[in-house]
C-alpha cells in the first residue's frame, strides 16, 4: 500500500476556519452554489454548559476498497494503481448518482452537467476528475501541493503517500488507520477515545 | 440635501445583484481585464482545449499583502496572463507564518481575496450626484466635480464642518490631504466603535496606544471576551497559540457566554454571565492578592495606587463573584492561582467581547489589573508592547512642509455627553446630532461603513442630511449609494501596499512588509493613491503631491530602513530592528506617574469624570444599572442581545464575497438554505418555550426596535443571551442587503460614558415571525 496517497487530519490542531475549504474552490475554480469537494463539519454534542465541538475537514478521502467506484455501472470511477487516487473519467460519467448513494462521506458532488466530480488530490486544476493525470510520487509531483494542505492555517490537515503520513503520525492515530486499511485514506488524530466515534457525517445536499 | 436616490441600475457598471455571479463565471465568461462586458449568466466553458491550454501557459508567482481584515498577511500570488488564479501566504512572513521556517497560509478570508477582486458587484467606475441622482462619470469630470464641490464647501461651511470618518484607506495620503492641507479636523475613530473601553483604559493604565500578546511564549491564556482562534489578526495568532500548547504545555482558558473556536481549544470554557467580567476580575484579583501570588516586585516599583486596588478587591472573594457571574468560586480560585503561578508568563487579554459593553471601561481596567497584578506586562510570554519601525515621511524627505490647516478649527464642545471631555474627537453614535444642530455637513471616507456600527436609522438620516458626501469604496452600500462623488478604489491585489509592525510571531522584531500591484487594476477603477494624487491636483495642491507614482513614495518611506520598495515587494517582508521586553525598565511608563497605574486618580479627566459619576478612580465593579452602565432585562425584555464575530466573515467587506457568505452559512450547517445573510444564535432552552426552530424567521424586539433573521438554535450559547454575527442587513455591502443589521436597534444613547463607545448589548424578547425565514 505504499503507493497509496492519503490525507492526514488532527483535530486538535484544526480551527473549524474554513480556508480548506476556500483553497479548494479557488484552486480549481468551482463557485460557490456548486459542488463542494472540501467542506468543514462541525459537530456538537452536549448541552450548555457542557457543550463540545469537534471540527473536521472532510472530502473524497480515495478509499482503499473505494464503495463509490464498486456501484458504478459504467466504471467511470478508478482507483490509480499508481497513487490510490480515486479519479473519475466524465466522459464515461452517465450522472446517475449511484457512487453518491454508496460514498459514505458525502464527497460525490455534481456539476451544472450532472457528471461526478471530487476531489482529485489536486491532480491539476478544474473540471474535478483527474482522469489520466500523472501520478503523483512524492508530494511536490504531478501539479502543485493540495490547495486545502497548502492554506491550513494550523497544520492541521496534510497529504502525502501514506508510508510518510503515517510516520508523521501518532501511535494511536496508526494503528487505528491499519486496522481498516481497506477504508478511507484517512489517517486521523484522535479527539478522545470516547468522542472520536461519534462524529457523524451529514449528506450535504440533503 | 435629502431624497437621495440610490444609483441608477441601468449602468453597466452599477450594482448587478448578481451575488451569485461566480468568479469562475466572470473568469470564463469577459473577454479582457477592463472591459466591462455582461458577467451574469453566461454559459460556462468548459472547453478541455480551453483547460488544457491553462495548464501549459507561463505562471509566475507575485507577492500581495491581505487586506481584508487589516493584518497585512503576506500573499503569493500566482499570475496567469494577467490574472490572478490562486493564492496562499508567504513563508516565514511576520503576519501569515507561524515564524521562520513555516509555511504561509491565508484564513478563508484572505483566500477569498480573489472573490473580492473579481466581484461582480464591485464599482468599477466613478459615479457623481447630478440632479439628485447617482451617474457614471469618467475620472476627468468626477475628480473635477469633487475638487468644486469641496471648495465650495469649505468657502460656505469652512472646511472643520467635513467630517473625516475612519476607514481603511490602502494609502496615507486620505489624511494627510484632507486632514492638513483641506482641513477637516474632526474624525470618528475606531475608539469609539470598535475598542475604546478596552485601549483606552489600557492606555491610560500601562500608557501605551494597545498592548497584543506574546502568545507563542506564554503558559497561561486567558482568552477573555476574544476569540484569537478566528478572528485573528494574521495567522501568527492561532499558530502562536497552538504552539504554546505544544512547546509550553500552557493552559488556555476562554471566557465567553458563546462557545467559540477559542473554547473548543480551552482546557477551561467560562460561560460567564454577561457584562460581568469585572466580578471575575476583581475575585481573581482577591485571590492573588490573598495568596500572596503577585509580582511584588513590579507592584511595589513599577506601579502606582496598588493600596486602592487592594481595598477594593478586599471583601471581592470568588463566593460574591459567583452570585454575579455563574462561574463556580471553586473554578474562579482555580483559574486565578493557575494564571499567578505561569506570571510573568501568563496574559489577560481583553478585546471587543467587553469593549462591547456599557460598563466595559471598568471591566476591562479590572482585567488589566490583573496583568498588572502578576507583572506579566511587556513580558516574554505576556502582554506585549509591540512596536513597528520607523519609517520616513516622503514629504519630509523633499522638504515639502504640509501645511497643518485642521489645527486652529473651531470645533464644537459637547459638554454634556461626559466621554467628549477626554476622547480624541467625537462619538460615532453622536455624529447624527452633530449633523443636526450643523456642526457637521459633509462627510469623506476611504472604505467605512459606519451605519452598521451604531445609531443606524440616525446615521442614514444624517448621511442623507449631508451637503456634501465624498467615499473611496468598492461596493455600493449605505454610504456609497448617498455619496454625491464615489470613486471606485482597486483591491489590494491592483496596487502598491507598503505595511509595517508591530504585533507578529517576531516579538522582538519590528518588520515590513510591501507588495507590487499583482494585477492592473480591473474596469475603470484606480489606487487610493492616485485618486487623492489627481484631487489634490485638481484642487491646486500638485505641489503636495510631485511623486510620479506611488510606488515612488513608497520608495522614499522605507530610506529609513534602507531598502528600496522593488527589493522588498520582491521579498515580501524584511525584519528590521531587535528590541527587548520589558521597556519600561528603560523607558518607563508613558503615564502620569511614569508607573503602571492600577488607579486612574493621576489622570484629571478620568478623575473629575468618576467624581461625577460617582465611582472610584481605581478597578471596581459597576454593574449595568439602565442609567449610565447599560440597559437591564427585563420580564419584557427578558433576553440579552449582542453581536459576534467569526472567522469566514469580517465586519469590512466579506458580506459582498459569495465564499466567505457561503463558509460562514456551512460552519453553522447551512450554505443549502436560499438565505444568505446571519442568523440569529439561540439556545433551546430560550428557543423551545418560544417554540422556534432552526430556520424559522424571527422577530428581535428591543425598546427601541426590530429586526428579523432566522434562528439558529444550539447549545453553543448562553441561555438568556442571544447574539449574530454583525455587518449584515440594511445599508451593508451584501448585494441584497441580505440579513439583519443589529445596529438598528442601536440609539445615541448607547455608549459606553467614558469612551463614548458604541454599546452594542441590548435586552430584547424574541418572537417566531411565522413561516419558515429559511
Ligand atoms: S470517499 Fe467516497 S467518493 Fe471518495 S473514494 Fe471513498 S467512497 Fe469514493
Ligand atoms: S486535495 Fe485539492 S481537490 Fe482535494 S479537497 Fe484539497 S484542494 Fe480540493
Ligand atoms: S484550514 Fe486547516 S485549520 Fe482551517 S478548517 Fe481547514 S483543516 Fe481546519
Ligand atoms: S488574517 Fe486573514 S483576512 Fe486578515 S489579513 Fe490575514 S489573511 Fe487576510
Amino acid at each position: 500500500m505504499s503507493r497509496q496517497w492519503a490525507f492526514y487530519f488532527d483535530t486538535q490542531k484544526c480551527i473549524g476556519c474554513h480556508a480548506c475549504v476556500v483553497s479548494c474552490r479557488v484552486r480549481n475554480d468551482v463557485g460557490t452554489k456548486e459542488a463542494k469537494w472540501r467542506r468543514m463539519e462541525h459537530v456538537g454534542e452536549g448541552s450548555f454548559p457542557d457543550y463540545k465541538e469537534t471540527s473536521v475537514s472532510m472530502s473524497c478521502f480515495h478509499c482503499a476498497t473505494a464503495p463509490c467506484r464498486q456501484v458504478c455501472p459504467t466504471h467511470a470511477i478508478e482507483k490509480r494503481e499508481r497513487d490510490g487516487i480515486v479519479t473519475v473519467d466524465q466522459d464515461k460519467c452517465i450522472g446517475c448518482h449511484y457512487c453518491a448513494y454508496a460514498c459514505p462521506f458525502g464527497a460525490c458532488q455534481y456539476g451544472d452537467d450532472g457528471l461526478l466530480q471530487k476531489c482529485h488530490l489536486c491532480l491539476g486544476e478544474g473540471a474535478g476528475d483527474g482522469h489520466g493525470k500523472p501520478a503523483r510520487q512524492k508530494p511536490e509531483d504531478g501539479g502543485a501541493t493540495a490547495a486545502c494542505v497548502d492554506n491550513c492555517v494550523t497544520e492541521a490537515l496534510k497529504a502525502g503517500p501514506i508510508n510518510e503520513i503515517l510516520r508523521e503520525a501518532s501511535e494511536e492515530a496508526a494503528n487505528r488507520y491499519s486496522e481498516s486499511d481497506v477504508g478511507p485514506a484517512l489517517v486521523v488524530e484522535p479527539v478522545t477515545q470516547e468522542s472520536h466515534d461519534s462524529i457523524e457525517t451529514t449528506d450535504p445536499t440533503g | 440635501m435629502t431624497g437621495r436616490t440610490e444609483p441608477s441600475t441601468s449602468e453597466g457598471s452599477a450594482p448587478t445583484g448578481g451575488g451569485r455571479v461566480s468568479r469562475r463565471n466572470f473568469l470564463k465568461t469577459s473577454a479582457a481585464a477592463g472591459a466591462a462586458a455582461a458577467v451574469g449568466g453566461s454559459a460556462i466553458s468548459t472547453n478541455p482545449d480551453i483547460v488544457a491550454a491553462q495548464e501549459q501557459t507561463d505562471r509566475e508567482i507575485v507577492h500581495g499583502n491581505c487586506w481584508i481584515s487589516r493584518a497585512s498577511c503576506g500573499q503569493a500570488i500566482t499570475v496567469e496572463d494577467g490574472r490572478a488564479i490562486d493564492l496562499t501566504g508567504v513563508d516565514g512572513h511576520p503576519k501569515a507564518s507561524g515564524g521562520q521556517g513555516r509555511e504561509g497560509t491565508l484564513c478563508s478570508k484572505g483566500v477569498a481575496q480573489l472573490d473580492k477582486t473579481y466581484n461582480p458587484n464591485r464599482i468599477r467606475q466613478p459615479y457623481i450626484r447630478k440632479d439628485g441622482e447617482l451617474q457614471s462619470a469618467s475620472w476627468e469630470e468626477a475628480i473635477e466635480f469633487a475638487a468644486e464641490r469641496l471648495e465650495q464647501f469649505r468657502e460656505e461651511h469652512g472646511a472643520e464642518k467635513m467630517l473625516r470618518y475612519q476607514g481603511y484607506p490602502l494609502t496615507d495620503t486620505h489624511d494627510k490631504l484632507f486632514q492638513r492641507i483641506y482641513g477637516a479636523a474632526i474624525q470618528v475613530g475606531r475608539k469609539t466603535t470598535c475598542h475604546g473601553p478596552f485601549s483606552d483604559s489600557w492606555g491610560w493604565m500601562g500608557g501605551y496606544g494597545r498592548e497584543w500578546p506574546d502568545w507563542q511564549n506564554s503558559e497561561y491564556i486567558i482568552a477573555w471576551g476574544r476569540n484569537p482562534m478566528e478572528c485573528f489578526r494574521g495567522q501568527w495568532e492561532p499558530n502562536g497559540i497552538l504552539d504554546a500548547r505544544k512547546n509550553n504545555d500552557a493552559t488556555l482558558v476562554t471566557i465567553d457566554p458563546r462557545y467559540t473556536k477559542t473554547a473548543q481549544k480551552s482546557d477551561r470554557w467560562l460561560p460567564i454571565e454577561p457584562r460581568t467580567d469585572g466580578a471575575l476580575a476583581l475575585a481573581m484579583g482577591h485571590v492573588i492578592i490573598e495568596e500572596g501570588l503577585y509580582d511584588e516586585e513590579f507592584v511595589e516599583n513599577w506601579t502606582y495606587g496598588f493600596e486602592a486596588y487592594r481595598e477594593n478587591v478586599e471583601d471581592k472573594t470568588p463566593e460574591w463573584a459567583e452570585e454575579i457571574t455563574d462561574i463556580d468560586a471553586e473554578e474562579i480560585r482555580e483559574v486565578a492561582i493557575g494564571f499567578a503561578r505561569a506570571a510573568p508568563r501568563a496574559i489577560a487579554f481583553p478585546w471587543t467581547g467587553i469593549a462591547y459593553q456599557g460598563n466595559g471601561f471598568k471591566n476591562a481596567q479590572a482585567i488589566h489589573a490583573l496583568n498588572g497584578l502578576v507583572g506579566c506586562i511587556d513580558h516574554e510570554g505576556g502582554t506585549r508592547h509591540y512596536r513597528g519601525p520607523s519609517l520616513s515621511d516622503p514629504h519630509a524627505e523633499r522638504g515639502i512642509e504640509l501645511p497643518d490647516a485642521h489645527e486652529d478649527a473651531d470645533l464644537p464642545d459637547y459638554d454634556d455627553y461626559p466621554y467628549q471631555r477626554h476622547i480624541r474627537n467625537y462619538s460615532h453614535n453622536y455624529v447624527p446630532t452633530m449633523v443636526e444642530k450643523g456642526d457637521i455637513k459633509g462627510y469623506v471616507s476611504n472604505w467605512s461603513l459606519p451605519p452598521k456600527s451604531g445609531n443606524t436609522q440616525e446615521w442614514l438620516r444624517a448621511l442623507d442630511e449631508m451637503e456634501l458626501v465624498i467615499v473611496v469604496d468598492a461596493f455600493w452600500n449605505a454610504v456609497s449609494k448617498r455619496a454625491d462623488v464615489v470613486f471606485p478604489d482597486s483591491s489590494q491585489i491592483e496596487q502598491p501596499f507598503l505595511g509595517s509592525g508591530g504585533d507578529s510571531c517576531y516579538p522582538t522584531r519590528t518588520w515590513v512588509t510591501a507588495s507590487n500591484a499583482a494585477i492592473d487594476p480591473l474596469w475603470d477603477t484606480k489606487p487610493a493613491f492616485d485618486i487623492y494624487k489627481e484631487l489634490a491636483e485638481e484642487m491646486g495642491y500638485g505641489e503636495y503631491f510631485p511623486w510620479d507614482s506611488e510606488e515612488e513614495y513608497l520608495d522614499e518611506k522605507l530610506d529609513a530602513v534602507d531598502m528600496s520598495f522593488d527589493e522588498l515587494a520582491e521579498q515580501s517582508y524584511a525584519l528590521v530592528d531587535e528590541y527587548g521586553y520589558q521597556q519600561y525598565r528603560e523607558d518607563g511608563f508613558n503615564t502620569e506617574t511614569g508607573l503602571f497605574q492600577f488607579d486612574l486618580a493621576p489622570n484629571e479627566s478620568y478623575a473629575a469624570l468618576a467624581d461625577e459619576l460617582g465611582v472610584s478612580t481605581a478597578p471596581e465593579w459597576q454593574p449595568v444599572d439602565d442609567d449610565i452602565y447599560g440597559e437591564t432585562t427585563d420580564d419584557e425584555y427578558p433576553l440579552l442581545f449582542t453581536d459576534v464575530f467569526v472567522e469566514q466573515i469580517s465586519r469590512g467587506h466579506c458580506q459582498a464575497l459569495p465564499e466567505s457568505v457561503e463558509e460562514y452559512l456551512d460552519r453553522y450547517g447551512r450554505a443549502y438554505d436560499d438565505y444568505e445573510g446571519n442568523y440569529l444564535h439561540i439556545n433551546p432552552r430560550d428557543a423551545r418555550p418560544r417554540n422556534i426552530q432552526t430556520g424559522d424567521m424571527v422577530r428581535v424586539e428591543s425598546r427601541d426596535d426590530a429586526i428579523e433573521l432566522p434562528a439558529h438554535v444550539y447549545e453553543g450559547v448562553r441561555p438568556g443571551w442571544i447574539a449574530t454575527v454583525n455587518g449584515f442587513g440594511e445599508g451593508s455591502v451584501h448585494p441584497e442587503e441580505a440579513g439583519a443589521n443589529t445596529m438598528t436597534l442601536n440609539r445615541e444613547h448607547h455608549v459606553e460614558p467614558v469612551s463614548g463607545q458604541v454599546d452594542r448589548n441590548h435586552p430584547v424578547e424574541v418572537t417566531k415571525a411565522g413561516g419558515d425565514g429559511a
